[in-house]
């Protein structure tokens, strides 16, 4: 079968997989609807301020997984809500940011600047419009790189890497991982090691359980999905309370009813174009890279284009309500989603959060294992995780296609979570997300855990350490263990495997100047 | 969602069927005083725990009762027997393991039990451990490969588990030969490893068929004390002066002292799944393994203490 045969048979997975219901006498594919919920769940997710794609994506999957079991069958519709989620939570991310200031996410600070502006002067519905229209081209940009280039990349990877570089690869994806995310390349490394520390916990190829200090409760290690909910979930509600105990917010809000003409014109699509294009290659481009997030990418975008914008003497200037602001920024955020996939499916290393839940739903369900050999040819017979694949692929311009014409109108309409104040809504997630644990593994020890690594989480952001470099690390401890003792076992028990081989010392080379590069980088402050 | 209305349907079926179907059930002179935990010692979503998720559901249709497929994955199986070791001994708590876990593994870990401290009850299916190479390697049988090494070549021989381990060194050392001995992570691992060229040869329980059916793998020798199913003509690895097979079975087990009324009653229920290949358990093992192995009572019992008197004579080869 060659590889069309593999896009042909990926489509089909989706729109000819197992019908939920019958509308008009057609079939009405479970995986199309997940989709579209998980695209409708993750605009209100990412229109309220406090959750986000992440933390409905982690909150979601126990439930999923407990709806839809271990089957092979379960894997796309539980993949298709987290696309879903992951799409819609980048597309309602603006919506705070614009109707209240209250920016949801790190890079939607960006998109307040003149987003809100825009609100004050009564222009709130255009500017949710440009943040649409510029949200869904990035997005859908960088989803045609991913596809395109994946396999590709995928391929060579396989034929070229041999176990040592492979091992070196992983060193170098944690180290720049460690080095790009959170404050200073010092916190990175403290977060990183502690991830690989925690993963090391009761596992290993040995038969006696390790570092467990003879408590027979470790002997198991620790579920992957007990310590991201508890790190990323539960850290981020115990950092946000105390934040709502803090400012107590009063003062009332400006007038932003709708004044004036609300629809995006011809000439308003014109004057945005060329910033959607420019931020929709840097985000796609810096979504490529594993680990540097859509943060980096909205603030270049906005840079890159205020720079544009005041050579060109654009009038408002960036800053004072310009479309092309918000244009430029939500089109740099969104086009990292479909990026950030590349280096998850063609090398296995997740590069953001999404990623990470795809591929904790990939190991939970079984039968898709993401990584190189995703994309392999196989001489005879199809390839059942290249099919995968390319339901996936599908599945994802299903959500684009869906956000451009269903996204607008739930994103207006998602105004209204930003209402919901934070006292019902923490607490409410803090209930599900324990509830759900508790369904997957009935015993109190879960719940525990989870609280001990929802402290730890909320610890971590006190201290400005980043939690994900310690999350993709927990993922990546087992796959870099087995790539170093296979490497090692391969060449013969060479000591020297990482650094005589010329590729593998290269990596090793990189992951030490990534390191040199970010300390110079801060040492003039 | 369509898994979540049948398991709703399923879960009343088993309401009814646990009132009108304990005629079934008396049949095998034998009823489990409440619902059976089944703990199964592999990850969710394999081939293996798929089948035992299988002959649960059939074990629900046909005899009504009530069984919870749970995961304890983990250390070749040990993490199984220790779990279950404490547990009941009525037939509510049963699992599901390989027969290595109560040889080489329990013996290598210096575990505190033996097969005794378990009543073995039924298996299912056996592994066809070949030894398995690419057909771009150019070598069509053992002696091929062994030629190879000879020459100068560097063997990369992948292993998954540490029992296969021993065996390659074992191997090596009977033909003079040192092979560089990579273990991974299961026989998908290692068929993927051969596939991608990450390594030379390696052990394959069984996932090799299609492989080799379609001609891109070589079953270069046979790892079991009798010729491979499907290429009967693969030489046997005991005549390179190799004295330890790979025989072994995915076996249901429970605690030590389950009566024998109970233990003949699961071992005729799953043994009757297993090899009946008209319901879904029976026809998944039929596709993967060719067919059913159906050991229980004093046979099961033998081959298990053998097993676990071999393991420690390999290890005591491997180590000198």
């Amino acid at each position: 079968m060659s590889i069309l045969d593999h896009v042909w048979l990926g489509v089909l997975a989706v729109f000819h997989g197992p019908a939920l219901f019958s509308l008009f006498g057609l079939p009405i594919p479970v995986a199309l609807v997940m989709v579209l919920l998980g695209v409708v769940a993750g605009i209100i997710v990412g229109a309220t301020p406090g959750l986000g794609g992440p933390m409905a994506m982690a909150i979601s999957l126990p439930i999923l997984i407990s709806i839809f079991g271990f089957r092979p069958e379960a894997l796309l519709p539980v993949m298709g809500f987290l696309v879903g989620v992951m799409k819609g939570a980048t597309l309602g991310g603006a919506v705070p940011a614009i109707l209240f200031n209250t920016p949801g996410t790190p890079d939607a600070y960006m998109t307040t600047l003149d987003g809100w502006p825009l609100a004050r002067n009564g222009q709130a519905g255009k500017a949710l419009r440009v943040a649409h229209a510029s949200s869904v081209m990035g997005d859908s940009f960088s989803d045609l790189v991913l596809i395109l280039c994946a396999p590709f990349l995928a391929v060579m990877v396989e034929r070229f890497l041999d176990l040592p570089e492979k091992a070196a690869l992983l060193i170098l994806s944690l180290t720049f991982i460690a080095a790009v995310m959170g404050g200073s390349i010092g916190k990175g490394l403290i977060s990183m090691g502690l991830g690989l520390l925690i993963a090391a916990i009761g596992t290993g190829q040995d038969f006696y359980p390790r570092l467990t200090l003879g408590m027979p409760s470790l002997a198991e290690g620790f579920s992957v999905v007990t310590v991201v909910l508890g790190v990323l979930v539960l850290g981020e509600v115990f950092k946000s309370l105390e934040d709502g105990l803090r400012d107590a917010r009063s003062g009332s809000r400006p007038d932003t009813r709708p004044r004036g003409p609300q629809a995006l014109t011809r000439a308003d699509f014109g004057r945005i174009l060329p910033y959607v294009c420019r931020s929709a290659v840097i985000g796609t481009v810096i979504g490529a890279l594993p680990g540097i997030g859509s943060t980096l990418a909205a603030t270049l975008g906005y840079t890159l284009g205020r720079a544009r914008h005041a050579r060109r003497g654009g009038s408002p200037a960036f800053g004072e309500g310009a479309i092309e602001g918000v244009a430029a920024t939500e089109a740099a955020n969104s086009a990292v989603s479909g990026a950030n996939l590349i280096p998850v499916l063609s090398l296995g290393i997740p590069g953001n959060a999404a990623a990470v839940f795809l591929i904790l739903a990939a190991d939970s369900i079984g039968g898709f294992n993401p990584g190189p050999w995703v994309f392999r040819v196989p001489t005879t017979g199809s390839n059942p995780e290249m099919v995968v694949a390319f339901g996936l692929f599908t599945m994802m311009l299903v959500a684009n296609l869906l956000n451009w014409t269903l996204g607008g109108a739930v994103m207006r309409a998602s105004g209204i979570m930003a209402r919901i104040p934070r006292s019902l809504l923490l607490p409410s997630v803090v209930l599900v997300t324990l509830t759900s644990l508790y369904v997957q593994a009935p015993e109190m020890m879960t719940l525990v855990v989870t609280l001990i690594f929802g402290v730890l989480g909320y610890l971590m952001r006190r201290l400005g350490i980043s939690p994900l470099p310690f999350i993709i690390a927990f993922i990546l401890a087992s796959p870099l263990e087995r790539a170093i003792r296979q490497a090692f076992a391969a060449t013969g028990g060479d000591v020297w495997f990482l650094v005589n081989r010329p590729v593998s010392a290269m990596f090793l080379l990189l992951g030490v100047w990534v390191i040199v590069a970010s300390l110079r980088r801060k040492s003039p402050r | 969602m369509q898994s979540f209305y049948k398991g709703a349907i399923a879960a009343l079926l088993v309401a009814a069927s646990t009132t009108f179907g304990s005629e079934g059930a008396q049949a095998q002179g034998w009823m489990p005083s409440g619902p059976i935990t089944l703990k199964i010692a592999f990850a969710a979503g394999g081939g293996a725990d798929t089948q035992a998720r299988l002959i649960a559901a059939e074990l629900e249709s046909r005899y009504g009762w009530t069984i919870i497929p749970e995961q304890a994955a983990g250390r070749g199986g040990l993490s199984l027997l220790a779990d279950i070791r404490d547990d009941p001994a009525d037939g509510t708590v049963i699992g599901m393991t390989v027969t290595d876990s109560l040889g080489y593994s329990s013996r290598a870990s210096e575990a505190p039990w033996t097969p005794a401290d378990f009543t073995p009850i039924a298996t299912t299916a056996s592994f066809q451990m070949g030894l398995v190479a690419s057909a771009g390697s150019g070598w069509a049988s053992f002696p091929d490969l062994l030629d190879a090494a000879r020459g100068g070549q560097v063997i990369r021989f992948g292993v998954m588990s540490a029992k296969l381990a021993d065996q390659a060194y074992l191997l090596g050392e009977a033909n003079d030969v040192a092979f560089n001995i990579v273990e991974l992570n299961g026989g998908a691992a290692v068929m993927n490893g051969i596939t991608a060229g990450d390594i030379d040869v390696g052990f394959v329980a069984g996932a090799q068929s299609r492989g080799v059916a379609s001609g891109d793998l070589v079953n270069l020798a046979s790892a079991l004390s009798a010729p491979l199913t499907q290429t009967p003509d693969a030489p046997l690895l005991s005549e390179f002066g190799l004295p330890f097979d790979s025989d072994g079975y995915f076996v249901f087990i429970a605690p030590a002292g389950l009566p024998e009324e109970a233990r003949t009653a699961l071992a005729e229920a799953i043994s009757a799944i297993a090899s009946d290949p008209s319901n879904p358990a029976g026809e998944a093992i039929q596709r993967a393994f060719g067919e059913a192995s159906t050991l229980s009572g004093a046979a099961l019992t033998d081959f298990l203490t053998r097993q676990y008197d071999d393991a420690g004579a390999l290890m005591d080869a491997a180590s000198n």
